[in-house]
């Protein structure tokens, strides 16, 4: 299966993927409705965007009461919005926390692959986010040990 | 010969278990379901009641995914009597069931405060779908509701009682409100919301007596100062549908004690949903959860370990969420220890509130609280919940959640929380998507 891959040394911060997200989901540019997010280190010195995995156990379909959530042909989870009540329950089963509720529409959204082509990968111009047949893995955990030993230091006093 | 598997309850449990069974076994299996009601999500009739879904929504599985799933049912019926020797269920018409292995999944139901008055016509519980009927058929704009008790379920209702345009008032015993899911100084949050926003909260009052007064229900309260109301529901707590499995010899405390693969004291029967007392993967204590999210894992290693497999459940974990008037509230696992470690933030111009609680450096448990609108700009609500369920130790990053507790995102990723959670599944392969009557045949 293709998945998002992340390469965050590549990550410049500039937020096109953000944008780009946003625009494809909701049809207007709002970073807040993203499903992408990136976040700061070092004092925004770099950055990392994070986002769904599209889980092998896919707690947020497993917990969902009435079905909402299937798995489209690209492999990605996905919120059908005619089914989903809101409740809420898959943003507190997807232990990554990366689905979320709108509070416009009282559905839940997530990253559904925009059918197999993914808008943050098209806008990210360093190749920071690659679309590719691999395996998922943490991308971001040594990135983000090595990016906040500092932090960490500073408080320990 | 193919094996019987019986199963007793249509509720999250019961339909899990027969979902995964097809799953595994692409309808091999004789599968047979007594249930008292058609198969429905109690969970999503909040949304019933106040009008944004159709009464049809809150069916789990109609006659024809029954059908195309090889069901034979017997809906309607109750289970009365197991005779776990002679491996044979009668239900109450006298019909008696033959199994190689069952799953009792009768989930709870609602009970009232014992008062006089309490079954007069006018006091409702809502728990069931004919429940849920009542109430809607007794709301009008204006009207003014009573809610006697203030725990978890009165408040999955009480944005939809509020939408339908009456007036509510909330009458609890206890000296506050939540009690089981949040902490005192996060009660005491939600509580200045509520009134903020026009709720009546009466905690500490005992509710003496219900009778009727100029067409209304009168509550008489033991300090004076009686409430009338057009319609009160009493949402006073739940107790485990097993009383019809008295005389089996099966293990009981709380619920049905199970082990990890959801096997009751009787090595063929398994108990799944709020009638299981099995292992919180929190605390490793026997425990009913009496919530969705375990109905459901439970209900899925049943049908995966009926079907033949061979899966042990990890424990699940306690958790809720429920939104009261935009005000998200949130928990999860072992926040309410008294002797736990705790760290607590309190944002008052936010309406925001944290608890996370801590066994050594792993994160056990928290409590959330949050205006909807700004709860879901982070991704913190899950990843406290992963960080729970995974029990990483968090070193350093123990001090910096104490010295910012709305940071959870940096110490969820840097821990390599990820790479613990992505392995993880409960049945030991990929779930499927849910829409399963279309692959039955195979
Ligand atoms: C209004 C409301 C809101 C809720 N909100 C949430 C929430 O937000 N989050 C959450 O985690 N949980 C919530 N819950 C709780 C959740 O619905 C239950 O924990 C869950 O349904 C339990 O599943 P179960 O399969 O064990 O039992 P149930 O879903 O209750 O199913 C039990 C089944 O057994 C049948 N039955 C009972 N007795 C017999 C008998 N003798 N013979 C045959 N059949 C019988 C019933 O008809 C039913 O089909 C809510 C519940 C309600 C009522
Ligand atoms: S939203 Fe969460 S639970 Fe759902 S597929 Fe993505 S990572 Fe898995
Ligand atoms: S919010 Fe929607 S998708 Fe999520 S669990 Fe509830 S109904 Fe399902």
């Amino acid at each position: 299966m293709k998945v998002l891959k992340i390469v965050p040394e590549k990550c410049t911060g500039c937020l096109r993927c953000e944008l780009a997200c946003s625009y494809m989901q909701t049809g207007a540019f709002q970073p807040a409705k993203s499903v992408i997010r990136v976040s700061p280190y070092e004092g925004h010195t770099s950055y990392a965007p994070y986002t769904c995995t599209q889980c092998a156990e896919g707690w947020c379909m497993t917990a969902c009461p009435v079905g909402a959530i299937t798995i489209t042909p690209a492999g990605a989870k996905d919120v059908v919005d005619d089914r989903c009540v809101g409740c809420k329950l898959c943003t507190i089963a997807c232990p990554y926390g990366t689905i979320f509720y709108d509070h416009d529409t009282r559905k839940a959204f997530k990253c559904d692959l925009c059918g197999g082509a993914p808008a943050c990968a098209e806008a990210c111009p360093t190749a920071a986010i690659v679309y590719e047949e691999t395996t998922t893995a943490d991308w971001l955990a040594d990135f983000a040990v090595e990016r906040s030993a500092r932090l960490l230091a500073s408080g320990a006093r | 010969m193919a094996a019987r598997h019986l199963v007793i309850g249509a509720g999250t449990a019961g339909l899990n278990c027969i979902r995964t069974i097809r799953e595994e076994d692409g309808g091999a299996s004789e599968i047979v379901l007594v249930a008292a009601e058609r198969p429905y999500s109690r969970m999503v009739l909040p949304y019933y009641l106040d009008r944004s879904i159709a009464e049809s929504h809150v069916f789990t599985a109609t006659a024809a995914t029954l059908a195309a799933w090889k069901v034979k049912t017997h809906i309607g019926r109750k289970a009365a009597s197991l005779n776990p020797q002679a491996n044979a269920l009668t239900l109450d018409d006298g019909t008696t069931l033959e199994y190689d292995d069952c799953l009792i999944a009768t989930g709870s139901r609602a009970v009232k405060a014992p008062v006089p008055g309490a079954d007069s016509p006018g006091v409702h519980s809502f728990w069931t779908l004919e429940q849920a009927r009542a109430v809607i058929a007794g709301i009008a704009p204006g009207s003014h509701v009573v809610m006697v008790g203030a725990g978890f379920i009165a408040f999955t209702i009480l944005n939809s009682i509020l939408s339908l345009g009456a007036r509510l008032t909330i009458v609890e015993i206890a000296p506050r409100i939540l009690p089981r899911m949040v902490d005192d100084k996060g009660a005491a949050l939600v509580d200045a919301w509520l009134k903020k926003h026009g709720v009546k909260i009466l905690t500490g009052v005992t509710l003496v007596k219900i009778d009727d007064a100029r067409g209304k229900k009168r509550l008489r309260l033991k300090k004076g100062g009686d409430l009338l109301a057009d319609l009160v529901v009493m949402a006073t707590g739940i107790k485990p549908n097993l009383e019809w499995l008295q005389g089996s010899g099966i293990r009981i405390n709380h619920g049905i004690l199970v082990d990890d693969h959801l096997r009751s004291s009787v090595p063929n029967l398994y108990a799944a949903g709020d009638v299981a007392e099995g292992k919180d993967g929190v605390t490793g204590a026997p425990v009913v959860h009496a919530i969705e999210p375990t109905a459901m894992e439970h209900g899925r290693v049943v049908g995966a370990n009926m079907a033949g497999r061979d899966v042990a459940y990890r424990g699940s974990l306690n958790m809720n969420i429920v939104e009261v008037c935009g005000l998200d509230v949130a928990s999860f696992g072992a926040w309410d220890r008294p002797e736990a470690e705790a760290f607590t933030a309190l944002r008052s111009d936010r309406s925001a509130y944290r608890k996370l609680c801590w066994t050594g450096d792993r994160l056990t448990g928290a409590v959330i609280i949050g205006r909807a609108a700004d709860v879901w700009t982070t991704n913190d609500v899950g990843m406290l919940k992963g960080l729970v369920q995974t029990g990483g130790r968090l070193g350093a990053w123990k001090e910096h959640l104490r010295r910012n507790p709305f940071d959870v995102k940096p110490a969820f990723i840097a821990s390599r929380t990820t790479a613990r959670l992505l392995p993880d599944t409960t049945l030991g392969r990929p779930s499927r998507a849910p829409e399963f009557p279309t692959t039955v045949t195979r």
